[in-house]
């Protein structure tokens, strides 16, 4: 059965892909003086799509204006943008080369497709929540934090993967 | 020498058109992992698949022992390089509520667009909720800015915290992840492996 | 788990070199010994006491005088407008914003020109520009601007253009002694208010 698995899956070697990952991660902090992200894209793509549709309230919320100073090109010329695009793509190139583009739901047989939809609406709420607060997610301030042993890198990775080990027998239907 | 942005090599505009070729490399390798399913991602919590662990802690080691040796050479000065600040209660909350939506949701923001591009429909409603997830802070961010600046340290560095040297945290991490990367193989033994 | 035996070894051995040798603290520095000496031998660091009481005279905002000093030196006579950075302190993070900087030049002095030359070969090889030196020190400002020896009669017609004007600004900058007595009073002017140069910071960064 383990064969079988190998010939369905082709996943690249862990320890290799990490190896490969982190050249990655250094290349960026060479080139552009910065580790890898993801949340900060959803943000830029959250401020700007409020932007548009209702400009008055960006002026008015703290929230907004304080990401604007930030970042006076506007929300989507941010480097965090563009590395985002090319994950996207890079993600479909991979898809591709390994045969694993396909529309589907994955979940555990156990539970249906609508509760595994439901579920990951409420995890992305509460990644989306989180990593606001915790300013960067798991690549944006675990991964690229650690790089650079950035003491919230650490306390980001061991409070994320703590929790999610704390929590884990609780949703155990869900996914074994 | 390094980071080229800050000594002038590169433009504003090369760092965009950089950043999209990282995000390539970023994404390929995320999705060649096998990060783009919920199933394998979450297996490192109950055991039967360690990929997340081993990929994470690997790429982890790997950028902070070679960004020490370029260091070391002077091909990069860290001084320049972005340290995230640490703002110790919001990180601690951020972090915890984090792990909930990990275990919840089987995926995190990077993982949840990698799998999204290759056709899976629960990571397309997951980003759903990370955008819904983010426009709530936002809204809500007058109610808890307090907390959110609350407890703020600078930007340490764990080798700061603890008073050694760069190089001794990161042989320390090396080994910790060393241990880890055993107790992964063993419970991917131990744990029957599931299909997905 | 055959991977992980590579990678084991890899990377413990990399964390042993990188925990074994000692943390690489220094700045590169910019400029290779060569173009050190060829600025040092160019002398485009210096800018010549008479340039530097013109500018005093004319208050030029572009350009500010830093006295290199030790504080009690400072306080006891500092040229007019000089500001205070002791060559001890010259790295403190206090100061980088006003030594790296384009807005203006600043022009160290000390008694002879040696420390004011330390101070000045420093921020070279921090890479900060527009610093110099005032050629000669505070000596050669008390030889020339101070108390200018007269030329003789038979001289070129600018050196004796050059002494009217030494006495000239020696006479305004309060070239005797008691006058000299006075600037003790004066406190040590506030320094210019600048924004610190963008580019040496950090990048930024983060989600």
């Amino acid at each position: 059965m383990n064969k079988n698995l190998k010939q369905k899956t082709k996943y690249i070697n862990p320890y290799l892909g990490g190896v490969l990952l982190g050249l990655v991660l250094i290349a960026a902090n060479f080139i552009s003086g910065r580790g890898l992200g993801a949340s900060g894209a959803a943000k830029s793509a959250v401020v700007a799509t409020v932007e548009t549709m209702a400009p008055t309230h960006t002026e008015n919320a703290a929230f907004y204006s304080e990401y604007n100073e930030s970042h006076p090109n506007g929300p989507l010329k941010s480097w965090l943008v563009f590395q985002m695009l090319g994950l996207i793509v890079g993600a479909f190139l991979s898809g591709i080369i390994f045969r694993r583009l396909t529309f589907k739901v994955e979940h555990s047989p156990k539970i249906t497709s609508k509760r595994r939809i439901i579920l990951a609406i409420i995890g992305g709420v509460l990644f989306g929540f989180g990593s606001q607060l915790g300013r960067g997610c798991t690549s944006g301030s675990a991964l690229s934090g650690m790089a650079v042993l950035s003491y919230g890198g650490f306390l980001s990775m061991a409070f994320i993967f703590g929790t999610a080990f704390a929590l884990a027998y609780f949703f155990r239907k869900n996914w074994i | 020498m390094g980071p080229l942005i800050s000594s002038g090599v590169i433009t504003q505009n090369t760092n965009f058109f950089l950043a999209f070729l990282i995000g390539i490399g970023f994404g390929f390798i995320l999705e060649a992992s096998g990060f783009s399913s919920s199933r394998k991602l979450v297996g490192v919590f109950y055991g039967y698949d360690t990929v997340v662990l081993k990929v994470f802690f690997t790429a982890a080691i790997t950028g902070m022992v070679g960004l020490l040796f370029l260091s070391l050479f002077n091909w990069i000065d860290l001084d320049l390089v972005y340290i995230n600040p640490t703002y110790l209660y919001s990180s601690i909350a951020g972090g915890i509520i984090m792990g909930a939506g990990f275990i919840i949701g089987g995926f995190c923001p990077g993982t949840g667009f990698c799998a999204a591009s290759i056709g899976k429909i629960d990571a397309m409603f997951f980003i759903v909720g990370l955008f819904a997830g983010i426009l709530i802070f936002a809204e809500v961010y007058p109610l808890i800015e307090g907390f959110f600046k609350a407890k703020y340290l600078g930007i340490p560095t764990l080798s700061e915290i603890l008073g050694i040297k760069d190089g001794l945290v990161s042989l320390g991490v090396i080994v910790v992840a060393m241990i880890m990367f055993w107790i992964g193989e063993w419970a991917e033994k131990k744990f029957p492996q599931k299909e997905y | 788990m055959k991977a992980l035996h590579y990678l084991a070894i890899v990377f413990l051995t990399l964390g042993f070199v990188i925990a074994a040798i000692p943390q690489n603290t220094t700045h590169p520095y910019k400029l290779n010994p060569e173009e050190l000496l060829e600025q040092v031998n160019s002398g485009m660091q210096y800018f010549s006491p008479d340039v530097i009481a013109d500018m005093i005279i004319n208050e030029d905002p572009s350009f500010l005088l830093i006295d290199v000093r030790a504080q009690d030196e400072y306080e006891k006579f500092h040229l007019p407008g000089a500001v205070n950075i002791p060559l001890s302190d010259l790295l403190a993070e206090q100061w980088r914003p006003y030594l790296n900087q384009d807005i203006r030049h600043n022009i160290f002095y000390s008694n002879s020109t040696v420390k004011a030359n330390e101070a000045w070969m420093l921020t070279v090889q921090l890479g900060y520009k527009n610093n110099y030196v005032m050629q000669g020190g505070m000596n050669y400002w008390a030889e020339t601007i101070m108390n200018p020896e007269a030329p003789e009669m038979t001289s070129p017609d600018e050196e004796i253009a050059k002494y009217n004007f030494r006495k000239g600004a020696g006479m305004k900058l309060g070239g005797s002694v008691e006058t000299e007595l006075q600037q003790t009073k004066q406190t040590a002017p506030a320094l210019p208010k600048i924004a610190p140069k963008p580019n040496k910071k950090r990048v930024q960064g983060g989600c």
